[in-house]
C-alpha cells in the first residue's frame, strides 16, 4: 500500500507533464516537450492578483482541493494483482464521491473571486455537472455488477477474460462524458470556457492559476487511470508488466479524452442539459439493463 | 528560483489583445504567430497590446483593463494612438519586436489602486443596506431577488455594464446587461462595437471566431459536429454554416435590447458572433440614433 501510494506520488507529475504535451499536440504553438515546463514556471513567477472582497480561504483552497480530490480518486486504481494505494471494498464509491466533490470545488473556484464572469461559470457548471455525475454512477454500477463486488480489485479480476468495454460498448463513451466534464474540457468545459473569458479562472493568476492548471491536468490522470480500469482490464494484459499495461491503457484513454475534447463543441447550456437528461442518462439506464441481463444466473 | 527564470525566458508570452477599429484582422493574424498566446482574461497576462486605434471615450475602460495586467506588465500600442503614457507604439506590420520588448518592460500603475467607486456600504459585511440586503457598497447596487423572466422563480438580479473589450462580444460593444444567473434580463447598448472595414466580415475568420467560442477549431467543424452543437430553428446554426461554405452573412439583427433578452449567457455570445461586425454596428448605431 505504501510502495504504490509513493509510486502514485512519483509519476504523477510525470503524468501531468504528459497530459500537458497531449494538449499541445497539433495546435500550432511549437515546444510541445518543454512548453508546458516554460509555461508553467513562467506562471509561478507572476503575481496572484487580488480581487474585490474575496472569499480568501476557498480562493486559496479550491486548487488544492482539486488536486486533493485527482489524488484521492486515483488512490483506488489497483497498479498490479493486489498492489492498490487505497485497498477499500467499496473503492467505486470513493470514486464517486471524488467525482461528486469536484462539482463543489469548481463551484468554490468560480464563487471565492467575488465576480461576476467566474459566478456564472460557477453556476453553470453545477447545473451541467449533476447530470454528468448521475451519468457516471449509472456506468460505473454497470461496471461493477460483473464483479459482484464495488472493489476496484475485484472489477480487474472480473475483467480477466472480457473487458468491460465489449461487455458494455456504451460504458466506455458514456464514462468519457464524465471525464470531459470533471477535467472541464470541450464541449464539457462550462465552467472555464472562452464565452466567459476563462470562467472559474478568470480573476485568477500566478501560482494559483498555475496550481489549477496543474489540479486539472491531475485529474486527466485520475480519470483516465480510472476508465482504463474500470472498462481496459486495468493491468491485464500478456508478456508485460501490469503496471505498464496500466500505463499504456491510461495514456490511450487520456489522448482519446483530450481529442474528444478538442473535436465536439460546446453547446449552450440548456440544449446541453436536455441531451444529458433526455438522451445520455437513458442510455445508461439502457446500458445497465443490459449489462444486469447479461449478468443474470 | 534560477531553474524557475531560466525556464520561464523560453515561455510564450501571453497576451491580451484590446481590439480597437480594424483590429480584428490584425489580432486574428497574430493568434498564428508561435512565441505569443492570446489569453481571455488580462489576470493572464503579461502584455496587454491595444490593436487598432480606441477613441478617448474608452480611455478609462482601457486604464482598467491595463490595472487588471498583474505587475510587470508591458503595453504594446499597435497601428494605435496612445490615450496614456505607458508602453511602446508601433505603426507597422509586425508588432513582435515590440512585444518581446514589452514582455521584459515593468509599466508603472496608470491608475490609482483604490475601488472605481468609493466604499458606500454599512456593517461587517459592506452591504450597504439594512440586514444582509440592498444599497450601493461600491457604487454597484447589490444583486437584489426580482421576479424571474422565464418560470416563475424569484431570483437575484444582477445589473452591470460588459465590454468594451471583453473578448467573447465584439469589440467596443459596451452594454448594461442585467442578469439572473446566466439568462439576460434586460440589455441597453451604451456603445456600439469599432468598425472593422471590409475584411472584419469575412466568413472564414467570423466562422473561426464563433467556433472559438464553443471550444474548436475550423479544422473540427468540417465535421459538422459544430452545427449539431447549435439549436436547429437559431438563426445562429444558419449563419455559422454559411460562414463555414465561405459564404457572406448579409443579415443585420434585430436591435439587441429586444433581440438578448431572454437568452443564455452563452446563446446570446454566440447570436453575437454569428453576425458579420459591419451589420451588427449599424444595427447599434441605429437603436442609438433612435
Amino acid at each position: 500500500m505504501i510502495a504504490a501510494t509513493l509510486a502514485l506520488l512519483l509519476a504523477l507529475p510525470l503524468l501531468v507533464w504528459t497530459a500537458a504535451i497531449f494538449d499541445r499536440i497539433g495546435t500550432g504553438r511549437g515546444a510541445t516537450v518543454l512548453g508546458p515546463l516554460r509555461s508553467g514556471a513562467a506562471l509561478l513567477l507572476r503575481p496572484n492578483t487580488p480581487t474585490e472582497a474575496p472569499d480568501r480561504l476557498n480562493r486559496l483552497l479550491a486548487p488544492g482541493w482539486y488536486l486533493a480530490l485527482a489524488l484521492v480518486g486515483l488512490s483506488v486504481v489497483p497498479l498490479a494483482p493486489g498492489i492498490v494505494a487505497s485497498d477499500l471494498s467499496t473503492g467505486l464509491v470513493l470514486w464517486g464521491a471524488c467525482e461528486a466533490l469536484t462539482v463543489v470545488v469548481v463551484f468554490l473556484h468560480g464563487w471565492s473571486p467575488n465576480a461576476p464572469l467566474p459566478l456564472i461559470g460557477a453556476y453553470r457548471y453545477v447545473a451541467i455537472g449533476l447530470p454528468a455525475m448521475l451519468l457516471s454512477m449509472f456506468v460505473l454500477i454497470g461496471a461493477a455488477l460483473p464483479a459482484q463486488s464495488l472493489s476496484v480489485l475485484a472489477v480487474v479480476e472480473a475483467q480477466r477474460d472480457l473487458w468491460n468495454v465489449v461487455r458494455q460498448p456504451l460504458g466506455l463513451p458514456l464514462f468519457m462524458a464524465l471525464g470531459l466534464a470533471i477535467t472541464l474540457r470541450g464541449p464539457f468545459d462550462y465552467a472555464d470556457g472562452a464565452e466567459l473569458a476563462g470562467g472559474t479562472s478568470a480573476e485568477e493568476s500566478g501560482p494559483a492559476l498555475a496550481m489549477w492548471q496543474f489540479a486539472r491536468a491531475a485529474m486527466l490522470v485520475a480519470f483516465s487511470g480510472m476508465a482504463a480500469t474500470a472498462f481496459l482490464g486495468g493491468h491485464l494484459g500478456p508478456v508485460l508488466p501490469g503496471p505498464l499495461w496500466l500505463l499504456l491503457k491510461t495514456l490511450a484513454v487520456m489522448a482519446a479524452t483530450v481529442a474528444a475534447g478538442r473535436f465536439f463543441a460546446r453547446m449552450p447550456p440548456a440544449r446541453m442539459l436536455t441531451l444529458l437528461w433526455v438522451v445520455l442518462l437513458p442510455l445508461s439506464f439502457a446500458n445497465l439493463a443490459l449489462v444486469g441481463v447479461t449478468v443474470l444466473p | 528560483m534560477s531553474l524557475l527564470s531560466a525556464l520561464a525566458r523560453g515561455a510564450e508570452i501571453p497576451i491580451f489583445a484590446a481590439t480597437g477599429t480594424r483590429g480584428l484582422a490584425l489580432v486574428e493574424r497574430l493568434a498564428r504567430r508561435p512565441g505569443l498566446r492570446l489569453v481571455a482574461s488580462p489576470r493572464h497576462a503579461r502584455v496587454l497590446l491595444v490593436a487598432g486605434a480606441v477613441d478617448a471615450a474608452h480611455q478609462r475602460a482601457l486604464e482598467r483593463l491595463h490595472a487588471q495586467v498583474p505587475p510587470p506588465r508591458g503595453t504594446v500600442w499597435w497601428q494605435a494612438p496612445p490615450l496614456f503614457a505607458r508602453g511602446e507604439t508601433v505603426a507597422g506590420d509586425d508588432p513582435l519586436p515590440a512585444i518581446r520588448r514589452a514582455a521584459m518592460a515593468n509599466d508603472p500603475d496608470q491608475r490609482p489602486d483604490v475601488p472605481p467607486h468609493p466604499w458606500q456600504g454599512m456593517g461587517p459585511h459592506g452591504q450597504g443596506g439594512t440586514g444582509m440586503m440592498g444599497g450601493n457598497p461600491h457604487g454597484r447596487p447589490m444583486a437584489m431577488t426580482a421576479e424571474d423572466i422565464r418560470d416563475g422563480l424569484a431570483l437575484d438580479a444582477y445589473t452591470a455594464r460588459f465590454g468594451p473589450f471583453l473578448p467573447m462580444l465584439p469589440p467596443g460593444l459596451v452594454m448594461d446587461l442585467t442578469l439572473q444567473g446566466d439568462v439576460i434580463v434586460s440589455a441597453h447598448v451604451a456603445s456600439p462595437p469599432f468598425d472593422q472595414g471590409p475584411e472584419g466580415d469575412r466568413p472564414a475568420p467570423c466562422a473561426a471566431r464563433m467556433l472559438r467560442l464553443m471550444g474548436i477549431g475550423p479544422r473540427a467543424a468540417r465535421a459538422r459536429g459544430a452545427l449539431l452543437a447549435l439549436s436547429k430553428g437559431s438563426g445562429t446554426r444558419r449563419r455559422l454554416s454559411a460562414w463555414l461554405r465561405g459564404e457572406e452573412v448579409t443579415e443585420t439583427p434585430e436591435p439587441l435590447p429586444d433581440a438578448l433578452p431572454g437568452l443564455e449567457w452563452a446563446e446570446a455570445v454566440l447570436w453575437l458572433a454569428s453576425f458579420p461586425p459591419s451589420r451588427l454596428r449599424a444595427a447599434c448605431m441605429q437603436g442609438q440614433a433612435a
